[in-house]
């Protein structure tokens, strides 16, 4: 197993609302290794956006707040550490790309100017000649042509594709320990996601750091993960390497969510009529079961799900679930 | 196409937009308002005196004739004579713009200032005490009637603190400042209430937009990411808000120069009001008219400069 540089441990983030106190995130704990990716898929709401914010501190406080657990980085709490230590982390250390690539960058500076400003922030060594030298280097890094004249345009008229590989490009310009990708295909063209995902997994092999896919696409996962852990109301219900995990999943939930793609099973001569659903609606979080949160949808519940509430526990090596009763193989 | 070509364009649509403007001054003037040798010769006027002063007053050539009048006072700034003065009405304009633009040009900029920075700092700390502690001084602001701190000012601070005169104005710099010091003072109450909570709204807007997030991730710092990244992209109702007012500073501020006996072009078009000195008030009614058309221009040039995203074709 490869060095170990992220280490978050029974993470619990809650928010206050109108309704009451929810908890997005409950009792989360997941490791993330040099060079390795780690997949945390789920529905809308289970907490796996969440997650990635907190471990930037990114969390709007008020109405939300990390109540818990311990987010382990270059043997610091992040949470513990003041402001400042944190803002040298974020953007330098760990860095972060979103979902919305046309709104996430700044319309009114050129793409060259923002990526410039995270090198002038964390690389302070750099001569303003030598940063622009980078940008236009990092601009090519992540594969958009002609990086000089691109440089000094403005986001609106790059495509959503170029815009998201200039997101790549700011958080990549000072080589961060952990990349953390929130969905970072979900707004674009199909062709286009696969061109990300490729450049992702190719600068992952170049500057070796390791990077947290939050993506509800299990193809996404499949394409570019080592590791996945599967979240369903704000805690991990099975873990494991991705290979186990598309093979054997042990919880219903996951084999539920495997289900629901289709599926182009050319070798096994076999051909899905029908696509199936999991039954019934998340929970809401105002409301949560006392025992298993996945009790009401799931097809191999018994009475002790319904008092009891299941941990992650081993089952195989490293994989982990969260079930009183596992699928067998 | 360049800004030189864009601007010229922009000029070119100012042409039929004042030919308009002119048409509805002379319908107000001419057809609405009444014949206005009634008011100058009063109930017993004569037939025939009547009808030479019609012709005095050029009112009895082609309605045409008169439009195109008024249309090519719009571009000469030759609007004749007062009819209660009889000074030459564009120098009065010339004179009077002087003390009314000593009141209104620092009132206006200290304003603004105050209140974008103001704005800046209250999204910051947005919902905090300090923010509604603001809003709630701003609303107070807002809901006292300009009157009351004008004769308040005038009464309290001139009269028994005797911090500032209670009147009067002295041409020339720097004998004009001790008279301007309150009316700017009350300008300044007066409009940084609505000014504030317009930039506040502007503000939030954006604090809560993605690029605000990406920042942050970057590691910027909250400063910066309110006065780069928020404040650029908030310039652009601010501007609009901004250059839209400027044609107002001209006319100058009716009330408080007419309490304060500042000679400027508030107190100038408030007195041909009330002795209906037509030719004065048709003067400052063109004046605002090509103003506020030209500051429309500049408000569309300046977005160009502010958003990139305000393509020139």
């Amino acid at each position: 197993m490869s060095q170990k540089i992220l280490e978050v441990k029974d993470l619990v983030v809650e928010f206050n609302t109108d309704r009451g106190k929810i908890t997005a995130v409950n009792g989360v704990t997941f490791d993330v290794h040099k060079g390795r990716s780690i997949g945390i898929v789920g529905e809308s709401g289970s907490g796996k956006s969440v997650s990635a914010l907190a471990i930037m501190r990114l969390i709007p406080n008020p109405p939300g707040r990390i109540a818990g657990g311990t987010i382990k980085f270059n043997g610091e709490n992040l949470p513990d550490i003041q402001m400042d230590e944190m803002r040298r982390v974020r953007g330098n250390k760990i860095a972060m790309i979103f979902q919305e690539p046309m709104t996430s960058l700044n319309p009114v500076f050129t793409v060259g100017n923002q990526i410039e400003e995270v090198l002038e922030l964390h690389q302070t060594e750099l001569s303003p000649k030598e940063r622009k030298e980078k940008t236009i280097d990092m601009l090519r890094l992540v594969g958009i042509p002609s990086p000089e004249q691109r440089v000094k345009e403005y986001p609106h008229q790059l495509s959503g594709g170029m815009r998201q590989r200039v997101m790549i490009a700011i958080a990549l310009s000072c080589e961060p320990d952990i990349l953390i990708a929130d969905e970072p295909t979900t707004a674009l063209d199909v062709t286009i996601q696969a061109q990300i995902l490729e450049l992702m997994n190719k600068l992952q092999r170049e500057l070796g750091m390791g990077i947290i896919m939050i993506t509800h696409d299990l193809g996404v996962v499949a394409e570019t993960c080592d590791e996945v852990a599967v979240m369903y109301c704000g805690q991990i219900v099975e873990r494991a390497d991705v290979d186990t995990l598309f093979k054997y999943p042990k919880h219903p939930y996951t084999k539920g969510l495997m289900e629901s793609i289709p599926a182009f099973d050319s070798t096994s001569g076999k051909k899905k009529e029908k696509l199936t659903t999991i039954e019934g609606m998340v929970p809401s979080l105002f409301d949560l079961p006392a025992g298993c949160n996945f009790y009401n949808r799931c097809v191999s519940a018994s009475d002790r799900c319904r008092e009891s509430e299941p941990k992650l526990s081993p089952v195989e090596g490293s994989h982990e679930v969260s079930c009183f009763n596992p699928l067998s193989l | 196409m360049n800004l030189w070509v864009y601007t010229f364009r922009r000029l070119l649509y100012v042409i039929p937009v004042l030919l308009g403007v002119c048409l509805i001054i002379y319908l107000l003037f001419n057809v609405v308002a009444g014949d206005p040798t009634h008011i100058l010769l009063g109930k017993h006027a004569t037939a025939k005196q009547m009808a030479e002063l019609r012709h005095e007053l050029g009112l009895d050539r082609h309605w045409f004739m008169q439009y195109l009048d008024l249309v090519k006072s719009a571009f000469t700034f030759d609007f004749g004579r007062s009819w209660s003065t009889k000074q030459l009405i564009s120098s009065m304009i010339s004179e009077g713009a002087i003390p009314s633009l000593t009141l209104t040009v620092p009132g206006f900029f200290i304003s603004t200032i105050c209140a974008v920075s103001l704005s800046l700092l209250v999204s910051f700390y947005r919902g905090g005490l300090f923010d509604k502690f603001t809003i709630l001084i701003c609303i107070s602001l807002m809901s006292i009637p300009s009157l009351a701190y004008i004769l308040f000012g005038q009464y309290f601070f001139a009269y028994k603190l005797g911090m500032f005169e209670i009147s009067g104005y002295d041409f020339g710099f720097p004998h004009f400042i001790p008279y301007i010091q309150l009316p700017v003072l009350i300008w300044i109450t007066l409009t940084i209430g609505p000014d504030l909570r317009f930039y506040r709204t502007v503000v939030l807007d954006e604090v809560y937009q993605d690029y605000v997030r990406t920042a942050r991730a970057k590691g910027l710092g909250e400063k910066l990411i309110l006065f780069k990244h928020v404040l650029k992209n908030a310039m652009i109702p601010i501007v609009t808000y901004v250059v839209i007012q400027i044609p107002f500073l001209i006319l100058g501020a009716l009330l408080i120069e007419s309490f304060f006996g500042i000679p400027g072009l508030g107190g100038i078009t408030l007195n041909a009001i009330n002795s209906s000195d037509f030719p004065v008030i048709r003067a400052m009614t063109i004046l605002s008219a090509v103003a506020y058309i030209i500051f429309g221009v500049i408000t569309d040039i300046l977005y160009t400069v502010v958003d990139p995203r305000v393509r020139l074709n």
